[in-house]
């Protein structure tokens, strides 16, 4: 700490490096310098890739320990429990867990009717405001800015940008996200929009029919943004607004992006 | 030797920060490991060393995050120049004061990325969300600055014993 306070405080330095960043990030922001972004980040892929798939293994040895210290509290008989055998059932448990999101994600895509593109989440933003995820397919998957992302559940997001080896996908949770969408039982359409806890439904009036929680929000394809029957969440909650010419409502949305490891990138539908 | 190993330290924060940390997330905040290691570089090498090595980890962040290369690099910079600031007038530093340290970065860090969203167009938060977000943030940093400052001491002390002739 004396070092520290021994040292020059550095004003030119931070000025020099504040104007200099500034300068960088609305060059780079220019849709010329898309390409040479692109390829930065893709530089960066592969190790992301890596680490993420070690933190997969890292969370199926934690919840090895998990386990063990809960059945312990719980019933005695179980500490004298063999612990590779533990080991095996947990990891059983997450590939079956893996195969049944491939198992959704293969009758989504036979459903669906759509071309698709499979991918795995690498990495996640790294700031709290942004709610995106980067996968392990690009331009030369033919992945491209502006198509829809989705899961075995439903409607994850869209692609923001894209390098020749990875894509950045905006999820649904991001707030400058925004879907239109209608409810599957009082038909009423409305707006969905992006906020770090749950999706906000802004619900248009319409005379005698109100929204009910339960009801699912499915993407209505009004403004060509996403295709029309897309599974986006269900109603939890409605507030009525006697004064306002909107409802809101909170909508559970079907997909978990914390936990989201593999996704679908719908490669025959651009927005117009 | 020194700035080799400190490449890849803050490398492989960035990258935590992007693959591991958001598994971590409580009140929509995770922990930022590049902050973390970027205060704890002013406490221990001084705020020109810290300026470079924001300069360095906010680019690696830049380059996960979607948008423009720039933001996270710029808004990590205020934080460690009014730390430096703190650290010179500060007649007895102790663990609280680098937990505190945290926080401001953060709260600062927030603001001058908020900034420049709004300055690009790319952001749309509200301002009841950004702060709620922010205190959490800062809270979650400043719990784990003094552990992340501990650490980068044990490493300073390590290579200069590795880096000693023998």
């Amino acid at each position: 700490m004396e070092g520290a306070r021994a040292q020059s405080h550095g004003t030119g330095l931070f000025l020099f490096l504040c104007a200099a960043m500034l300068l960088l990030a609305m060059i780079s922001q220019q849709p010329w310098a898309a390409g040479a972004r692109g390829m930065a980040k893709s530089a960066l892929a592969p190790v992301e890739s890596a680490m993420t798939s070690s933190a997969t293994q890292v969370g199926h040895i934690t919840s090895v320990f998990g386990d063990v210290s809960s059945l312990r509290a719980e019933n005695s008989r179980l500490r004298a429990a063999d612990e590779q055998q533990r080991r095996q059932i947990v990891e059983l448990q997450a590939a079956a867990k893996e195969n049944d999101a491939l198992r959704k994600a293969l009758n989504f895509q036979k459903s669906s009717g759509h071309r698709m593109v499979a991918a795995d989440v690498i990495s996640r933003g790294p700031d709290g405001f942004s709610r995106t995820m980067e996968i392990d397919r690009g331009t030369a998957d033919g992945v491209q800015a502006g198509m829809v992302v989705a899961t075995g559940a439903g409607l994850l997001g869209r692609v923001k940008e894209a390098g020749p080896r990875m894509a950045i996908v905006q999820t649904l949770g991001d707030p400058q996200s925004r879907v239109n969408v209608y409810l599957s039982t009082s038909h009423l359409q409305g707006t969905m929009m992006g906020g770090p806890a749950s999706l906000q439904l802004e619900i248009q009036h319409m005379l005698g029919v109100s929204a009910s929680t339960g009801e699912w929000a499915i993407t209505s394809g009004v403004g060509g943004g996403y295709p029309r029957g897309l599974v986006v969440g269900e109603v939890a909650s409605v507030t009525h607004r006697a004064t306002s010419t909107s409802d809101e409502a909170q909508v559970a949305w079907v997909n978990d992006p914390a936990s989201t490891t593999f996704v679908l990138v719908i490669t025959d539908f651009m927005p117009s | 030797m020194r700035r080799a190993a400190g490449l890849i330290l803050m490398a492989g924060a960035a990258l935590a920060q992007a693959t591991w940390a958001p598994h971590l997330e409580v009140g929509g905040a995770f922990p930022n490991l590049v902050l973390l290691g970027v205060v704890a570089v002013t406490w221990t090498l001084g705020t020109r060393a810290a300026l470079v090595w924001a300069i360095v980890g906010g680019l690696l962040l830049d380059l996960t995050a979607s948008g423009a290369v720039g933001p996270h690099a710029l808004a990590l910079l205020p934080g460690v120049y009014a730390i430096g600031f703190w650290i010179r007038n500060l007649e007895h530093p102790n663990a609280l004061h680098v937990a505190l340290s945290a926080s401001v970065c953060t709260v600062l860090y927030s603001t001058v990325l908020l900034l420049t969203g709004d300055l690009l167009g790319t952001s749309l938060t509200s301002l009841a969300v950004a702060a709620q977000l922010t205190v959490a943030a800062a809270a979650y940093n400043a719990l784990l600055m003094p552990a992340a400052f501990e650490l980068l001491r044990r490493f300073q002390a390590l290579s200069r014993v590795a880096l000693q002739p023998t």
